[in-house]
């Protein structure tokens, strides 16, 4: 496969596994009562949208597949096993089988190094995928047709500063959509990181996690923060969103600071198409939205492709 | 019943490159020191190792391994083209059990976890490699909570050390830790190894000074100077635990060896009273 590939949807897909927990889906171990409906529900819409592109992969960056050198990317044919969340051991226990296009992996790598990125190629068959990668996967796409791509988040922003850390990602958006256009393939991008990050320090009942009475988001000004940037996606602001965001990662501890979603846009070429947020809501008091640009209308192209 | 009591103690580095590959001639003094560290923990005739590594990370409180035997297959999630890492260990479900009793007791958020490919981490292995290679001394292995400062790190190292003692266990503690933490963002070969600047170099030695001079109280009192400057460890809160599981007053250390890995500070370092 090999000619004019394009992004044709862009996803803030959030990975906590209480989502998956609250499905209860065969892969997961554990069982539920339910819980965090709207966000699941958010993610139905999703999961249609994606039925209908019929997209040829779906790229996840991960912040929880954290790299200290360079920026990874999962380079083995399929991959397959046991994913037990060191956090939250007793929500998510999840048999994960996966294809992995291997094709755009070489390509991202390429490109990465060709923007002055190390990169690096995960090539061990043993590798377990991160549960960021497998609950954004699932969320999207829980008949797990469709191949992915998994990159790590590289620890610049913590290690070195935010702006080192955007200025890596815009880099790596950009290579990823040289890749996916020099691959022809037609791509799903999911940025999987929560928005607010504050969160309890225990879970109000471990003996029953799905207790939605008592879920609540972590303070009135980190609901404020979240509102305000998903009003910046929903209206197209691109350019206020960018400019506030670091802000919005200082004040809320967002999960948004490893990168997932400023590659996303920096890849779809800062969209200024509104985005359509499907559904916002805490888990462990995080604020969780699901958001989606849609570029197919445009032919898959973003509004701004001189990112 | 005999007396129960924490015989031994290590500081011990977490990242694999020290036992991975097998055949490699790289950092050959953290190498034997961790062979020397393992030999001497095995002389020392435990019951148990009871081990806390900063490479378990954990949000909620603290987590303690509670399954009974732990097997399965890790991969490093950085370092995965250094091999593969596989485990079959026991451990000692009392102990573990009496750690989480002691510990909530003492107001700390402390669970057990005992399912099926839980992912066990690389610093628990690495140690578990040199000091428990046949894996015929069972084990309690603890987790790094992220939040934890002093006070809740030191209550869970006494938490364990009481446990201990309430069961007769003849145990080595064992702290999975690295030093200065500040590492190349680079790909760098073996041979340009060092440790990432003169400062680190500095303070890393100068905490093991004070260790090996029986200044274990005082070393722990600089933590939080040498964490901000280092930029260690998960701040190097570790080695509260271990001063909580081996009373920091009345025991010396020992430097069994230094160097660095990756840039960072890593040491073996044994601990007696």
């Amino acid at each position: 496969m090999a000619g004019k590939g394009s992004i044709v949807c862009g996803f803030i897909a959030p990975h906590p596994p209480h989502l998956v927990y609250g499905e209860n889906p065969p892969q997961n171990i554990p069982r539920s009562s339910g819980g965090w409906e709207v966000l699941r529900w958010a993610y139905d819409n999703c999961r249609a949208k994606i039925k209908q592109l019929k997209p040829d992969v779906i790229v996840v960056h991960t912040p929880h597949w954290m790299t200290l050198v360079g920026h990874h990317v999962s380079r083995v044919p399929r991959l397959k096993g046991l994913s037990v969340d060191p956090i939250f051991p007793h929500l998510f226990r999840y048999r994960f089988d996966t294809a992995i296009d291997v094709e755009l992996a070489d390509a991202v790598y390429d490109e990465a190094r060709a923007e002055g990125l190390i990169a690096r190629k995960m090539t061990n068959p043993n590798f377990r995928l991160d549960y960021g990668t497998i609950v954004t996967s699932h969320m999207l796409n829980p008949d797990w047709d469709i191949p992915i791509l998994s990159l790590s988040a590289n620890n610049s922003p913590y290690y070195f500063s935010l702006n080192v850390g955007i200025e890596e990602m815009y880099k790596l958006g950009r290579a990823t959509r040289r890749a996916i256009e020099k691959t022809g393939r037609r791509a799903v991008l999911a940025a999987s990181n929560t928005l607010s990050h504050l969160h309890f320090d225990r879970e109000p009942d471990p003996n029953l996690p799905e207790d939605m009475s008592k879920e609540h988001v972590f303070s009135h000004a980190n609901y404020l923060w979240d509102m305000r940037v998903l009003g910046l996606m929903r209206s197209g602001r691109m350019d206020e969103l960018l400019a506030v965001l670091p802000e919005f990662i200082e004040r809320t501890g967002a999960e948004v600071k490893s990168g997932g979603l400023f590659w996303m846009l920096a890849a779809m070429g800062f969209p200024k198409v509104p985005a359509r947020v499907h559904g916002y809501w805490s888990v462990i008091a995080t604020g969780n939205a699901v958001v989606e640009w849609d570029l197919s209308a445009a032919g898959g192209d973003g509004a701004n492709a001189d990112a | 019943m005999p007396e129960g009591r924490i015989v031994r103690g290590y500081l011990m580095p977490g990242m694999p490159h020290v036992m991975l590959p097998r055949d490699a001639a790289s950092r050959q003094e953290l190498r034997r020191a961790c062979r020397t560290a393992g030999a001497n923990a095995l002389e020392a005739r435990p019951d148990v190792l009871v081990i806390f590594s900063t490479q378990w990370i954990s949000v909620l409180g603290h987590l303690v391994q509670a399954r009974a035997n732990p097997c399965g297959l890790h991969v490093d999630e950085n370092w995965y083209d250094l091999g593969d890492l596989p485990y079959d260990f026991r451990t000692d479900v009392e102990l573990a059990r009496k750690t989480i009793e002691l510990g909530t007791a003492a107001g700390l958020q402390v669970r057990a976890v005992d399912y099926e490919g839980f992912p066990v981490d690389t610093g628990t292995l690495v140690a578990l490699d040199f000091l428990n290679p046949k894996n015929e001394i069972p084990v309690v292995c603890m987790s790094c909570n992220i939040y934890a400062g002093r006070e809740e790190e030191l209550a869970l190292g006494r938490a364990a050390a009481d446990a201990v003692r309430a069961l007769g266990r003849r145990a080595v503690a064992v702290l999975s830790s690295g030093l200065s933490g500040h590492y190349f963002t680079r790909e760098i070969s073996d041979a340009e190894d060092h440790i990432a600047s003169p400062e680190d170099d500095a303070h890393n030695r100068a905490m093991l000074d004070l260790m090996a001079a029986g200044k274990c109280r005082e070393a722990m009192d600089r933590v939080p100077d040498y964490a901000a400057k280092t930029g260690a460890d998960m701040q190097f809160k570790g080695y509260y635990w271990l001063m909580g599981a081996m009373e920091a007053g009345r025991i010396t250390g020992k430097l069994l060896g230094y160097g660095s890995i990756w840039g960072s500070g890593a040491a073996v370092v044994e601990f007696s009273a």
